[in-house]
């Protein structure tokens, strides 16, 4: 089966798969531990675990004999980590144009 | 979360001092970076600096002049990291020049700074998400409308 590509509202629009990103929120699961908490099939679970997959909200990692769901984190800090660069490099920057300014009033 | 930059500076000099320090190139690169700005709305310019590699920053602002109202405020559009799908960070600057007893007050505000879906996704999450997940997505029904 191709995994379907949805975007992160598609992805989100269904309550199954939001289910399952908040199961993964307290924790990695193996997609049997998933399943268990769903009256669906596996095979079912297993389609939006590929869904979650393919929009990049999980990661699958084999662990022994298991294959574990994961959240993934990445990237969701990125736009956070600009703001935190500019926040600082605004006040370093204009505390160098005080000291300009104080320079020139010095010289005069 | 923050999504926006906000600072205030007060300098013992006339705004019309404070403001040619933000508008003429080789003031304004004494303290900021190297550019070829014009206070003139749709004068497109660049700021080169060294690049930040931890937010794979490469050093390039990309702006254009909004508004300019002489000694009073300035305004240019800040975009950085082209992709092929705009830019990864696309804000707006704002500078407000407020004259005072013994100054100038200096208002710096950036605001613009959006996540992407994914992002928008997760702080949903975070919040008690199922109802603010909800709302993002009566939002985003509303506006394919």
């Amino acid at each position: 089966m191709t995994p379907q590509t949805l975007d992160a509202f598609q992805v989100i629009a269904d309550s199954s798969r939001r289910q399952i990103l908040t199961l993964l929120s307290k924790d990695s699961l193996t997609i049997n531990s998933l399943a268990e908490n769903f009256q669906m099939s596996r095979p079912a679970v297993s389609k939006h675990i590929k869904i979650l997959y393919g929009a990049g909200f999980i990661s699958i990692q084999d662990i022994g004999r298991e294959r574990y769901c994961i959240l993934r984190q990445d990237g969701f800090n990125e736009i956070q980590d600009w703001i935190n660069y500019f926040d600082k490099f605004w006040i370093t920057k204009l505390k160098k144009l005080e000291t300009l300014l104080n320079n020139k009033t010095n010289k005069k | 979360m923050q999504k926006e930059i906000k600072h205030t500076f007060f300098f013992p000099h006339p705004a019309e001092i404070v403001w040619d320090y933000l508008t003429k190139p080789e003031l304004l690169s004494q303290w900021l970076m190297e550019n070829d700005i014009q206070p003139i709305a749709g004068h497109e310019f660049q700021f080169h600096s060294k690049p930040a590699l931890a937010i794979e920053f490469d050093g390039i602002v990309y702006c254009e002049i909004l508004e300019v109202v002489p000694f009073r405020q300035l305004s240019y559009s800040w975009k950085c990291s082209p992709t092929n799908n705009g830019y990864k960070i696309d804000t707006v600057v704002m500078w407000t020049l407020a004259p005072k007893d013994n100054g100038t007050e200096l208002n710096l505000h950036q605001t613009g700074f959006k996540e992407n879906e994914n992002d928008l996704f997760y702080m949903a999450m975070n919040n008690g998400w199922t109802k603010q997940a909800e709302k993002l997505l009566q939002n985003l029904n509303s506006n394919s409308k």
